[in-house]
């Protein structure tokens, strides 16, 4: 398989969600002594692409979504290693610290974008539903995270997404962090009244958003 | 004898309630509290909520149980109380109904996905469901109601959880998104797929609740409409949540406008309507002198 053919391949594995296929090509890839961040920039990562478009052209559904997440993560699991030997820094988007705010139990949302943010490289450290506000900063703390996305399914406990960005306020440490909000009953509006950095109505919009807060494209 | 709901529904507009969750809050109920918890600890405000509507004029109310199938309560400690916390749901609102008046037991998602998006198999659902349809049988529901169902699979696993112990009708609304090239649930079901998978498991109702506003659900109507014979369900919610200026938490569609729209969804098909996010009596009171206008 040339070059061409190889990204080609690489591309159709994720927008067809084919976690086997991915892996396969990913090693054929280290096999063929490959330029790896070449194969990730041309091969993998504009088919991740197409699926948040599929998506956001109502073609795609979270099915679709999450099989295309995992072929992407099943590809970077054959290629980090490959790429950590030869000491090559894979372009990293930074680190996320992401989780259900507390009084909260809904996941569906929050699973996904932390999935979505996994395939799009970025170090997701998810805390899981009903987090307690100060876990999120003592994580984020922890690991050095710039990121803190909280997110919240009631109209009741989206006030703690509000409170999460007083409590950083009082530590001092408001400055330190990009908080992104997001959830069904959230908005720009709401993310604007609470003082938030940003809100993403969807999973593939918020990775678009994470990777703009993280200084990349 | 009360004629049964499935009898009632040929003949007249059937009005159902409007939601409990922003009731029980508005009556205290603590965040991160399980709303099911208060059939026990509090039955009296979960009866107030039910009279509140039956006087509104809703023929049917919901109980409040639509987090209680087993493995959502089981995210709030109570998976152990699945049968004590329906069972008590049902019996509140079976105690608070007039004569000739019907009791839906609410059956709401579990939450979780299906293998191989999550890790949960159809039979793990639908021996949840199960539990939460003894219950609430067991307290003297009429008709037990899945509703909200976002993944097509999962409401076909709880209608066979509710068949393995209960001949009760079931009746299931699913839950859709309405995009260029029609409504689609979350899972990317289609209506014609979920009337038509839904008839073939023997339910008695089908229809579309949440999410789409009283006039996107005029279309959702109809497309059910075109897709089954069953009596079709309709609960709309009152557009999306939004934050007024006191900070608090309202809705986008006012009743007036909400209500504009309640006439073409019975034209468009709907048997059995009512509300869902952001309705309260006062939207079923206004619904009630609507339908029996239609009616007449």
């Amino acid at each position: 398989m040339n070059k061409d053919e190889l990204l080609r391949s690489m591309n159709e594995a994720i927008v067809a969600g084919n976690k086997a296929a991915a892996a396969a090509l990913g090693a054929e890839a280290v096999r063929s002594g490959a330029d790896l961040l070449e194969v990730i920039e041309k091969g993998y990562v504009p088919g991740l692409q197409k699926v948040g478009e599929l998506w956001e052209q109502g073609e795609y559904f979270l099915p679709e979504l999450i099989s295309s997440a995992e072929a992407m993560k099943a590809a970077m699991a054959v290629l980090k290693p490959e790429l950590d030997r030869k000491n090559i820094e894979a372009q990293r988007g930074g680190k996320v610290v992401i989780g259900t705010v507390e009084g909260d139990i809904h996941d569906i949302g929050k699973n996904l974008v932390a999935s979505m943010l996994q395939a799009g490289g970025f170090e997701v450290y998810d805390l899981g539903a009903d987090v307690k506000l100060e876990r999120f900063i003592e994580k984020a703390e922890a690991v050095g995270a710039g990121i803190i996305c909280l997110s919240a399914l009631l109209t009741t406990t989206m006030t703690n997404q509000k409170r999460l960005i007083g409590l950083l306020r009082e530590k001092g440490l408001r400055d330190k962090y990009k908080v992104l909000v997001g959830g069904a009953p959230a908005s720009h509006k709401w993310a604007d009244e609470i003082g938030a950095d940003g809100y993403a109505e969807n999973a593939v919009a918020a990775v678009k958003l994470v990777r703009t807060m993280s200084g990349g494209d | 004898m009360t004629l049964p709901l499935l009898d009632l529904v040929r003949i007249r507009t059937v009005l159902l309630d409007g939601a409990m969750g922003t009731e029980l809050m508005a009556r205290g109920l603590p965040q991160g509290t399980a709303p099911e918890a208060w059939n026990v600890e509090r039955p009296g405000l979960v009866k107030e909520i039910h009279g509140e509507y039956f006087a509104a004029g809703a023929d049917v109310v919901s109980t409040n149980s639509f987090g209680g199938n087993a493995l959502k309560l089981a995210g709030h400690g109570l998976g152990g109380r699945t049968y004590e916390l329906n069972l008590a749901a049902a019996r509140l609102a079976r105690e608070i109904a007039p004569a000739g008046r019907y009791v839906a037991g609410s059956m709401g998602p579990t939450g979780k996905f299906l293998k191989p998006q999550g890790e949960f198999t159809e039979e793990d659902f639908a021996a949840a469901y199960a539990e939460q349809a003894r219950g609430l049988a067991d307290g003297g529901a009429d008709v037990l109601l899945v509703e909200t169902q976002y993944d097509l699979r999962e409401a076909l696993a709880a209608v066979r959880g509710v068949r393995s112990v209960s001949s009760l009708p079931v009746f299931v609304t699913m839950t859709f998104n309405a995009f260029p090239r029609g409504y689609f649930t979350l899972m990317g079901d289609t209506v014609v797929k979920s009337a038509a998978e839904l008839e073939k498991e023997g339910v008695g109702a089908v229809g579309a609740n949440c999410t789409l506003n009283s006039e996107q659900m005029v279309g959702c109507v109809r497309a059910l409409r075109a897709s089954t014979d069953l009596p079709i369900i309709a609960q709309a919610n009152a557009g999306q949540p939004v934050i007024g200026q006191d900070g608090r938490v309202g809705y986008s569609q006012g009743l007036e406008d909400y209500v504009r729209f309640v006439p073409e969804i019975v034209r468009a098909g709907a048997g059995l309507v009512g509300g869902c996010c952001g309705t309260n009596p006062a939207f079923i009171r206004a619904m009630a002198r609507i339908i029996k206008k239609e009616r007449s």
